[in-house]
């Protein structure tokens, strides 16, 4: 008896003390949401405080805007033509760590950003690499036959020239339109058409803001959330803007499976065009709410310099991904301009 | 036959070793490289999160790769809401191996949290907590309380339901019969309870590919066959040391009984550990009022013998102790895979005590199993334990 005791005792010894006695060498960091510094003797996952090793860089296409090749028409029409081509089977590192099938447009999610002045002639030679069907529906004014929908683009070289004028002023997206349409949008197919007014908009900071999730594990909601693909991207890399500066954002939104998406501005209002058809803002707010393909122009300037916050006020999406920081700095040009002035 | 020479040995070695050369080939042939055979299907990987600890301003997740592929462990949540991590020792994880995810979060007591983890292919697995409660860090003061209240639920009641020994010894050889075939219906319906509670386990906590109720039955059988083995081997010797029949078969009674117990034990530890404090002195009165039975079980045999007084304490001991480290390893180094496997055993052993019983019944009596006080015994066990069960 005394001795199945004692090996009963031996084994929850066994189970028990080695938690008590645990100590470890501690080696690496990292900080929480709340700001507490946390140690590890493992590694680190953290999509927030790591430097992300994305092969798209958010900080590159949030000012790249694609004007294309210009040449003269015989009527003095400005033509502009791109290249664009769809592929569907790169694997992209979206969040460290993790890996997921994006289907693109040149290469990247979203695709580049086109841009024309209203009543230029838009020409669009589109290659099909993928494997499956695709095509590129752009929304604004055009003839049938340019919608991209019943003009399927087959795979493998499968090519298809869509022209047409630009129009109307304002901000639009572009997307694959085949079936199942959730799945071709949700996996990439889609970026942002800028047609600019004759007479141009005043001169600003611009840049381009598409707010879109990733549905890693396809169960139709959305696992990531983010303005420009790359959750909580402009978070770890603020993006640096002046004070006294014209700051205007192209903001479309092509989150699927939620219904809606906003945007909140920390420390200011926004003017809000939405669309941006029109040249006079319908809102001065710090909250625009936007459903599937919403879109508008935000125009603000910054008063004060510092971080400040920017991010869905559904707080669900700020906290898988749709969050970011504009650095504002001091506007050393204002200062100096205001020093001699007086 | 007999073997005469080396070369008939030979061929024996060779004739059982033949077949066992082919079924290899067969299988390296089947699964081989460049086998294309069994190329179906794309395999899905899979991780279990076995475990999740509230620790001070941290939640901690134990998480295995239950699936057939390795995996790497990429992102954590917290309610669906991504939250900056570690995993220790690393990321990747083979087939079974496990990872501590360590997720700071202030937690609230007592509310609900859903933890979320992302692998590399942006699959994200979840596992619901249904009232979060801090972790018991093991310290002496803790390992003392669990002793205390192993000690309330396994030796007392065990001990005081040795205390009918005196009333059983003064009744009848019929009355005698009832009892002990009480203690078979006692018995039975534990064995079934520990078989209950470990698909339960199985179900809830552990991955499919630990196949639930295939474990269970694999060490309930094998839990079986080592104590019957053991149990006929004592019996058989009894015959000729100073130990009696009686006193051996209840010695196997209350081993049988104290693997039970254990398993009691990590019921209770694991349910102060996991912070249901209602539901744990639930457990606590229950198994103490249901374990006073268990006295009886093993009283029941001894009550022909003579000065039984140390034996049965020494009995009363194997029987309950081991609620106490049933408890110790329940509260502090809770695992579903250790659970299920301890109440199989224990299950196990309990089948094999009523094998026992009901063999001493059959050779004291009149090789019947079917008179009225084995009948009535067996019936009344099971309602008695069926009324103290509903306690719990």
């Amino acid at each position: 008896m005394v001795f199945i005791l004692l090996v009963m005792f031996g084994i929850s010894a066994v189970f028990v003390f080695p938690t008590i006695s645990q100590a470890e060498s501690e080696q690496k960091v990292f900080v929480t949401h709340s700001g507490a510094v946390v140690k590890t003797t493992g590694e680190v996952l953290d999509p927030l405080y790591t430097s992300a090793t994305v092969e798209f860089d958010p900080m590159e296409y949030l000012r790249d805007f694609n004007y294309g090749r210009i040449s003269q028409l015989a009527d003095g029409t400005t033509l502009r033509e791109f290249t664009v081509i769809a592929n569907d089977d790169e694997i992209m590192e979206v969040s460290p760590g993790i890996f997921y099938n994006v289907w693109t447009f040149n290469g990247t999610v979203p695709g580049p950003t086109i841009r024309a002045t209203e009543g230029d002639i838009v020409r669009i030679n589109f290659i099909n690499n993928g494997e499956k069907q695709h095509t590129m529906h752009f929304h604004g004014i055009h003839p049938a036959g340019m919608d991209g929908v019943f003009e399927p683009v087959g795979g493998n070289g499968g090519q298809f020239i869509y022209e047409f004028e630009a129009g109307p002023v304002g901000v639009h997206p572009y997307h694959c339109h085949v079936m199942p349409l959730e799945e071709h949008i949700v996996h990439g197919l889609y970026g942002v058409f800028i047609v600019d007014p004759k007479e141009k908009r005043p001169a600003a900071d611009e840049m381009v803001m598409v707010l879109n999730g990733l549905d890693t594990d396809f169960d139709t909601e959305n696992n990531f959330y983010a303005a420009n693909t790359i959750p909580f991207y402009y978070q770890h890399h603020p993006i640096q803007i002046n004070t006294d500066e014209l700051i205007r954002v192209y903001v479309v939104n092509m989150v699927e499976f939620d219904p809606i998406n906003n945007f909140h501005l920390h420390g200011n209002l926004y003017k809000y065009y939405p669309t941006g058809t029109d040249i006079v803002p319908s809102f001065y707010t710090d909250m625009i709410t936007l459903s599937q393909t919403e879109r508008g122009i935000m125009e603000f300037e910054y008063k004060y310099p510092g971080k400040y916050l920017f991010h869905a006020h559904k707080v669900e999406f700020s906290e898988k991904g749709w969050i970011g920081i504009f650095l504002v700095n001091e506007n050393k040009e204002r200062i100096e301009s205001e020093g001699y002035g007086t | 036959m007999e073997l005469s020479n080396k070369s008939s040995k030979g061929k024996l070695i060779a004739s059982g070793v033949i077949p066992f050369a082919f079924l290899v080939i067969l299988i390296a042939y089947i699964f081989g490289p460049g086998s294309e055979l069994l190329d179906l299907g794309v395999p899905l990987p899979e991780i279990t999160m076995e475990k999740v600890d509230f620790l001070d301003s941290e939640i901690q997740v134990t998480v295995r790769n239950t699936g057939p592929i390795p995996v790497e462990v990429a992102m954590a949540d917290i309610n669906d809401r991504i939250q900056p991590a570690a995993v220790e020792p690393d990321r990747y994880l083979q087939r079974y191996e496990t990872a501590l995810v360590r997720i700071p979060f202030e937690w609230n007591e007592a509310e609900p949290y859903r933890i979320g983890i992302t692998i590399e292919d942006g699959t994200r697995f979840e596992k619901e907590i249904e009232a979060a409660a801090p972790t018991l860090e093991p310290s002496l003061e803790l390992v003392g309380f669990f002793a205390i209240i192993g000690t309330y639920v396994g030796i007392i009641p065990v001990m005081i339901g040795l205390l009918w020994l005196p009333f059983i010894k003064r009744i009848s050889k019929q009355k005698y019969h009832f009892f002990l075939a009480l203690t078979v219906g006692l018995l039975l319906f534990l064995g079934i309870d520990s078989v209950e509670e470990a698909l339960d386990v199985s179900d809830e906590s552990l991955a499919d590919s630990f196949n639930g109720v295939l474990l269970v039955s694999t060490v309930l059988l094998i839990s079986f066959l080592g104590l019957n083995y053991t149990g006929e081997k004592l019996v058989s010797r009894a015959k000729s040391s100073r130990i009696t029949k009686p006193v051996a078969i209840a010695l196997m009674i209350s081993i049988g009984i104290g693997l039970h117990n254990f398993g009691e034990g990590l019921a209770i530890g694991a349910a102060v550990g996991l912070g249901s404090i209602a539901f744990s002195t639930f457990l606590i009165i229950g198994f103490a009022l249901h374990n006073t039975t268990e006295g009886i079980a093993i009283a029941a045999p001894l009550s022909r013998e003579k000065k039984v007084i140390g034996k049965l304490a020494a009995m009363g001991l194997i029987a309950g102790a081991p609620a106490i480290f049933g408890a110790w390893v329940g509260g502090f180094v809770y695992s579903p895979f250790t659970s299920v496997v301890f109440l199989s055993i224990g299950a196990g052993a309990i089948f094999q005590v009523i094998i026992i019983i009901l063999k001493w019944i059959r050779e004291e009596g009149d090789k019947n199993l079917s008179s009225i006080a084995v009948v009535s015994g067996i019936a009344a066990g099971m309602l008695i334990m069926y009324v103290t069960g509903m306690l719990i």
